[in-house]
């Protein structure tokens, strides 16, 4: 359902995507994991246009888009039917917890006021936040921050789910609860995309697993052939670092 | 040497000056704000030309003496208010125009540049994570501005806005060089006809302050109320 192609992306002198093939089907569950700077989370945020890609191609289910040539209609139709997690949870701060699901809900999608608000309440029961609805970002702790996050794009009940490390900002004790939550959305049969560092919970959830390594797919396959039998060398490298700290 | 006497009466002679004063503060306020924010926006979008412009205007009106540019405006205004009015075909004496008018206009003109930059400071101090968050859910860039963007703006920069509140205060008194009566103007004048100036500028120093303390517990009661929902 959603074709990414020939993807690439410089900052500067600095290559980030060097040609990027991925595509995602229906149902799929894909943890995206490499070193850091192989352009995982830019990669994330093609998708949504709020990096802009020098040239590929997206396609998601019939729409088509080449980068050279972006077009507004078919950024706006991706933007609306996937939903994004991020790293720096990106809440809206001036918004609480329940405003935060509700607002997209209202402005985006044209939804009276009471029908938003019984959606906000049931994906903010869903991620455990149903003590916390008027309370302010400022006033929560970043699991919960998380959490309104995944609630905030569960509302707007979208095809694909794309969580951009959603633990790593997290302290430790934290990192806990917000796996749950995202255990319990991918197993729900949401295609989702994830990016991560967190190698045991990755082999878990996923159905397949993308190696990353300098800007390009390095490795594709099932979390045992990734995890088991890597056959790249920098796979099997990047995998005993990770290992040898966790 | 000082004389008690006269504090009471000459209290209530320049208490007369600070409706004027304040009203004049506002209007200057008003105006300085929404220009000073329009050029904020301009710098903030990287609005090519336009942006160039900005900083000139900045560079000018930051550098220039405030008193320069009253008498600029004073001399130069009248006569271009004459002939911009001819030019669309209207019958209009420049000089008639008050020179309170002047004098607001002047300071408005010079208090927009640090406006500006009052106003940039907060929109940078937005953290764009939220708008990747807003953009990624279909929010279209006006309702991101008016929905998340703005009213967190507004209360970082309320601090810095009540400072160039007081800054208009004090500024005024330089319309006394072309005959704006303000609350220092007033002092002046009053300590003019009996002689007690130490009297007549302590009163002043008094209400100054008095104002100052208003302006800025308001500013941090406002601020307090809405940054604990932000």
């Amino acid at each position: 359902m959603l074709e990414l192609k020939n993807l690439k992306l410089s900052y500067g002198s600095t290559q980030i995507l060097n040609g990027v093939d991925l595509s995602v089907k229906r149902g799929d569950v894909v943890s995206i994991i490499g070193p850091s700077g192989t352009g995982k989370t830019t990669l994330l945020k093609c998708i949504n246009y709020l990096v802009k890609p020098a040239s590929g191609t997206i396609g998601f289910d019939k729409l088509k888009m080449d980068y050279q040539r972006p077009d507004n209609t078919a950024i706006q139709a991706i933007r609306l039917r996937t939903a994004m997690v991020f790293q720096q949870f990106n809440v809206f701060k001036n918004m609480t917890v329940i405003q935060n699901v509700m607002d997209p809900l209202v402005v985006v999608q044209r939804k009276s006021k009471d029908e938003a608000r019984a959606i906000a309440l049931q994906e903010l029961d869903r991620v455990g936040l149903s003590d916390k609805l008027d309370s302010y970002p400022s006033q929560l702790s970043g699991g919960q921050l998380q959490r309104t996050g995944i609630a905030r794009a569960l509302a707007v009940k979208p095809d694909v789910m794309l969580f951009d490390e959603p633990t790593s900002s997290l302290d430790p004790e934290l990192v806990g609860e917000v796996l749950r939550v995202i255990k319990d959305v991918t197993s729900s049969g949401i295609t989702s995309l994830l990016v991560t560092h967190e190698m045991q919970f990755a082999k878990n959830i996923s159905n397949r697993i993308v190696f990353m390594d300098r800007g390009v797919v390095a490795a594709d396959g099932s979390p045992t052939e990734i995890f088991d039998a890597p056959s790249n060398p920098r796979l099997a490298q990047f995998l005993n670092s990770e290992l040898a700290i966790q | 040497m000082f004389d008690s006497e006269v504090l009471l009466p000459d209290l209530w002679d320049i208490l007369g000056a600070v409706p004027v004063t304040l009203t004049m503060a506002l209007a200057i306020f008003v105006l300085s704000t929404i220009v000073g924010s329009l050029f904020a926006m301009v710098e903030y979008r990287r609005v090519p030309v336009l942006r160039e412009l900005v900083v000139a205007y900045k560079v000018a009106f930051k550098g220039v003496p405030m008193v320069i540019v009253i008498f600029l405006a004073y001399y130069g205004l009248p006569p271009a208010l004459q002939f911009l009015a001819s030019l669309i075909g209207i019958e209009f004496n420049g000089h008639a125009t008050p020179n309170w008018v002047t004098l607001i206009v002047a300071l408005t003109a010079c208090v927009s540049a640090f406006q500006a930059e009052v106003v940039k400071g907060a929109l940078n101090s937005f953290d764009t994570g939220q708008a990747d968050a807003a953009y990624s859910l279909g929010y279209k860039r006006s309702q991101l501005f008016r929905r998340v963007m703005l009213p967190q703006v507004i209360v970082a920069a309320i601090p810095d806005l009540a400072n160039s509140f007081m800054v208009i205060m004090k500024a005024l008194s330089l319309g006394f060089a072309i005959e704006v009566v303000d609350i220092f103007a007033q002092s002046q004048l009053t300590a003019a006809l009996n002689f007690y100036y130490l009297e007549a500028f302590l009163i002043a120093v008094v209400i100054y302050m008095v104002i100052a303390y208003i302006v800025t517990h308001g500013a941090d009661r406002v601020e307090a109320a809405l940054r604990a929902r932000t």
